[in-house]
């Protein structure tokens, strides 16, 4: 699985799509790359649904990709704060599982990990095409 | 030596901080807690990073302002964690030095330690990057923040920032 995080808004997606050969047709919570994961997040708390079994669900997928969103000033609601803390959670944990981590920053991409090996015993990645 | 590591909330730059202090050969290491350990959010933080640093062998020497009138071990290792309350601190509690002084207080706070401590690795916050736009005393944290920030890397030996638990290294390597 490959991590691609980054601000709003900086090619993040585009970036998923060419490292993994996926298209868009790929793209969706139960299809091979998982798109904004920090909304689903969102909406599972507001929900009080449970994140670390769903979270590895996430493992064996192409690629996740999630906003950074807690880099600016901590917020005043309780809810705010919570999402932003479990966002950044979730993103650890899925790091030290992903093959590759990058950040996008204007379109560029930064490999923060690399890893030879899979990193998911139940991995369904498709042969890497880049 | 003296390391910056800062990241978001919850990206993981306290156990990469705790780590990178404890890995000094310095005898005593101090972790220089400066959050004011309000209501129960405040409390369960406080518990988590404790559970995270326990057998790294740090002391815990709670601060909340004025880091000036602190002594330290000479040689000793202190973990400051974290700028960002440390500021908030000095700006808005009672017992802070106000807004029109932080920076100065601050700075001071830091030489003295930085004086006395061997190695000094401070933890900070990134709140650079969120949409809102601040004025008031919002803005003026983020001044002062910002401020401290540039100071601190510009004589740090390691500027490390962390995304997802793992380090960008801005300034200095590994070998630190």
């Amino acid at each position: 699985m490959l991590l691609i995080v980054g601000g709003a808004g900086q090619g993040k997606l585009n970036i998923a799509l060419e490292q993994t050969g996926c298209t868009v047709q790929d793209v969706g919570e139960d299809g091979l790359i998982v798109d904004s994961l920090h909304l689903l997040i969102r909406e599972r708390l507001a929900q009080g649904r449970e994140l670390s079994t769903w979270l590895e669900q996430m493992l064996p997928k192409q690629a996740v990709v999630c906003d950074e969103i807690g880099c600016g000033v901590v917020p005043a609601d309780a809810f705010e704060r919570r999402w932003r803390e479990e966002v950044g959670h979730a993103c650890q944990f899925l790091a030290r599982h992903a093959r590759r981590v990058v950040r996008v920053t204007c379109g560029i991409p930064m490999v923060l990990k690399e890893s030879s090996r899979p990193s998911f015993a139940g991995n369904t990645e498709k042969e890497n095409v880049e | 030596m003296t390391a910056l590591v800062f990241g978001g909330t919850a990206s993981g730059k306290s156990e990469f901080a705790e780590t990178l202090a404890a890995q000094g050969k310095q005898r005593t290491r101090i972790y220089l807690a400066t959050m004011e350990p309000f209501g129960q959010e405040g409390q369960n933080r406080i518990a988590r990073h404790r559970l995270l640093r326990r057998e790294k062998g740090f002391v815990t020497l709670e601060q909340y302002t004025a880091l000036k009138s602190l002594h330290v071990e000479s040689g000793s290792t202190v973990l400051l964690e974290d700028l960002g309350n440390l500021c908030a601190n000095e700006m808005f509690s009672p017992a802070g030095c106000g807004g029109s002084r932080a920076y100065w207080e601050i700075r001071e706070g830091i030489s003295t330690l930085c004086a006395q401590a061997e190695r000094i690795v401070i933890v900070s916050n990134d709140i650079f990057s969120g949409c809102e736009q601040y004025g008031g005393e919002m803005a003026d944290y983020l001044s002062l923040m910002d401020g401290l920030h540039q100071w601190i890397a510009g004589f740090a030996d390691l500027v490390v920032e962390v995304v997802c638990g793992i380090p960008i290294y801005h300034k200095g390597g590994q070998a630190c």
